[in-house]
């Protein structure tokens, strides 16, 4: 009697320390998170004014407006744009990781080197692919002339901004990618590989059969990550273009949202555009793991 | 864990602004007001220097400078209004004098004008405190809601060593280049090719041209875009064509590898607009003459045009201590010792007159024509036309996609004809805020 009692007290006592626990970060968590986010989606529905501090509901006015505005859809092409460089990153980060699995000679200096643009700011790397990429003084454009090719402006041109910032992305993210590949490649048991070399498997077999089913969680994990990255690409347009480029060559969502709050004081607006993208991604992330149950492999 | 102590540390450190805020209103005699602005590390220790002797002068006011990078400081600003957390002073720019007067955000400093102890209006040039001036419709006219920081006239600057080698005299004021003299002498000053390639002139003011040739980017009362204007069309194909088709001016793609403010730095580059403010770093840096000589006028109207912009001080409407921040604002916009720093390390012309005429125009420092930039302050500059209307994203508009017409994708006249919708309705919407 008097040790269920004793137990009671004991969970209830450890309830209440847990939450203690929890609350700085559910506050935070409500504070920073779940309010602001609340107050966006109800000021979507309003022409809300900064300067003025007035508002008033207008329903799906702001909605209408960034639907029907040429900007937005300009925008969205150049996000959807920005999608390209997953399968490229994902393709090399697999090769090195397989390629410094096995522990080659030199492999740790790669890793290290790979993995740097990662953890560089990205406001300093953008800066050195100013540099990089300048039309007439560039290392690229210098390199090019030297076998007889006139470079492009690969900053201004409207044609070419976009896969400048793509090439970026695929250099930034190849080492965090391959890093990911590494550990799961770790996680593959031995004797997976022993069973099939008994058995006679060839290696490519063995790597379609195995290591690339053994993979796919990885790479799944690797893929929603990228993409909600890649829909939220922003700093390389800020930094790389004025006004988002030329003819709006270069803007995605996000920096229209942004230029919209911003720039032209549409807060209303920014908000709606905001919550709306956000409803894509949600829809976007869930197909996907719809789509994952035919290709991840899970373990029996 | 991490996360958690990070949560605690925002708290205190809340907690810690928010009681230092009532214990900064609470107490006796002793206040802060804030002031808020950008600038270089130069102009910042300027600022802090007087900043320490406006507080000996005024025993008992605090100042507490807030810097924010240029372009951050419209975010912020507009953050803080919002927030209702306005600086007591901030930079207040002549486009945004519209829509926060009309606001109520920045304080009608009109009385404190005529009666402030500070600085005397009738010695300020009159184009520098008319940017700040609204009077509930027309910008430029009626109530004064800042005070200038500085007024900066756009002037032409020429390279004299470039000049003599190639045999050029520059015109004087009374007889300006037409357009076609300036190309001719654009033409003459161009040679050579690759990376030491001399451009005769730097990117041409658009502004210059437009304005010259009889034409703007809006009518008179500015609620009509009218840049298909064929004398506006005319301007913008003729300053395009100086890089597309007489190959006098660096090309777009060249513009932007290096720009002309660089270039004419490094001796090649024949002509370039600039302002006071590029004074200090020509004489830092640059290794040959510079002297200033009238903007070429268009053969349609031979009238001289050109820009001239600045920035201002504008008091917060809200603020405390309005007293003390207007005298703030006046303080570092006409102290004497400061306007002197300011000229000195070539980053101004004065705002005070008598400083300008008794001073800066004896000084033996380059250019040697000063007296041109005095020219377009007291004379035939104007104000950007943007800076005319509630708001300018019609003009952001316009120049957003112009590159198609420098780099020869566009005409001029396509251009204009595919800009101008979007653009009035711009314009239309910023008139309908207005008169919200």
């Amino acid at each position: 009697m008097t040790t269920i009692r004793r137990r009671q007290v004991m969970q209830r006592r450890e309830r209440l320390w847990g939450l203690l626990f929890v609350t700085p970060i559910g506050l935070q968590v409500l504070l920073f998170c779940i309010v602001p986010v609340g107050i966006a989606i109800v000021a979507g529905f309003t022409n809300w004014n900064v300067i003025k501090g007035t508002y008033d509901f207008i329903g799906l006015d702001n909605f209408v407006e960034f639907l029907t505005d040429k900007k937005f859809w300009i925008a969205a092409g150049n996000t959807v744009y920005m999608l390209i460089p997953i399968p490229f990153y994902l393709f090399f980060g697999i090769l090195f990781a397989l390629g410094s699995h096995r522990g080659t000679p030199g492999s740790r200096i790669f890793r290290i080197l790979f993995f740097l643009p990662y953890i560089s700011s990205i406001v300093a790397l953008v800066v050195m692919w100013r540099w990089l990429f300048n039309y007439q003084y560039g290392l690229v454009n210098q390199m090019l002339a030297g076998i007889g090719i006139q470079g492009p402006d690969w900053l201004g041109d409207p044609a070419w901004i976009k896969t400048t910032i793509v090439i970026m992305i695929v250099w930034k993210m190849i080492g965090i990618t391959s890093i990911y590949v590494l550990a799961a490649l770790k996680n593959i048991p031995e004797v997976y590989y022993e069973a099939a070399r008994l058995d006679g498997a060839s290696a490519i077999r063995m790597f379609f059969q195995i290591t690339l089913p053994m993979l796919s969680p990885a790479i799944f994990f690797l893929t929603i990550v990228g993409i909600i990255g890649s829909l939220q690409t922003f700093v390389e347009v800020q930094l790389f273009t004025s006004d988002g480029g030329r003819n709006y060559s270069a803007a995605t969502i996000t920096y229209y949202i942004w230029q919209k709050a911003f720039v032209s004081n549409d807060l209303g607006l920014a908000f709606a555009a905001a919550f709306f993208f956000a409803l894509v991604i949600l829809g976007v992330t869930l197909i996907q793991f719809r789509l994952s149950r035919r290709w991840v492999y899970e373990g029996e | 864990m991490k996360k958690r102590s990070a949560t605690v540390a925002i708290f205190a450190a809340a907690a810690l602004v928010l009681s230092g805020c009532s214990a900064a209103q609470s107490g006796s005699g002793d206040h802060t007001i804030t002031f808020m602005g950008w600038g270089s590390d130069q102009e910042i220790a300027v600022f802090n220097d007087m900043i320490a002797q406006y507080e000996t002068k005024y025993p008992g006011v605090k100042v507490d400078y807030i810097t924010v990078p240029a372009a951050d400081f419209q975010t912020k600003l507009q953050t803080m209004i919002a927030s209702n957390k306005t600086p007591d002073v901030f930079y207040l720019a002549p486009e945004n004098v519209m829509p926060f007067a009309s606001s109520g955000i920045v304080a009608d400093l009109s009385d404190y004008v005529k009666s402030n102890t500070e600085f005397d209006v009738n010695n300020v040039w009159a184009k520098a405190i008319d940017m700040y001036r609204y009077d509930g419709t027309t910008p430029g006219k009626g109530a004064v809601y800042g005070l200038p920081k500085d007024i900066g006239p756009f002037a032409l600057a020429y390279n004299k060593d470039l000049f003599d080698a190639a045999g050029i005299t520059a015109p004087t004021d009374d007889a300006p280049w037409t357009w076609s003299q300036f190309e001719d002498a654009a033409k003459k000053l161009t040679t050579g090719s690759g990376d030491t390639k001399v451009y005769g002139s730097a990117p041409y003011s658009l502004e210059s041209a437009v304005w010259s040739n009889g034409a703007d980017w809006l009518n008179a009362d500015h609620t009509k875009v009218t840049v298909t204007d064929p004398k506006f069309v005319e301007a913008l194909q003729w300053v395009a064509n100086l890089s597309l088709v007489d190959g006098v001016v660096p090309t777009s793609e060249e513009e932007s590898s290096l720009p002309s403010f660089q270039r004419f730095l490094n001796g090649n580059v024949g002509m370039m607009g600039v302002g006071p403010w590029n004074q200090g770093g020509f004489w830092a840096d640059a290794k040959f003459n510079w002297d200033l000589m009238p903007w070429p006028v268009s053969p349609a109207t031979g009238e001289k045009a050109i820009w001239y912009g600045g920035i201002g001080f504008g008091v917060a409407n809200k603020s405390a201590d309005k007293q003390d921040a207007s005298n703030l604002a006046a303080f570092l916009a006409f102290n004497e010792g400061a306007q002197r720093t300011n000229m000195e390390q070539g980053q101004a012309v004065p705002n005070l007159i008598d400083m300008t005429k008794n001073e800066y125009l004896k000084s033996d420092k380059a250019p040697a024509n000063k007296q041109e930039f005095v020219n377009i302050i007291e004379d035939w500059g104007r104000r950007a036309t943007q800076t005319y209307t509630y708001n300018s994203e019609w003009f952001t508009l316009f120049n957003s996609n112009l590159a198609n017409v420098w780099t020869g994708q566009q005409t001029a006249q396509d251009y204009t004809k595919s800009v101008e919708k979007d653009m009035q309705d711009l314009l239309d919407k910023g008139i309908a805020e207005q008169s919200k």
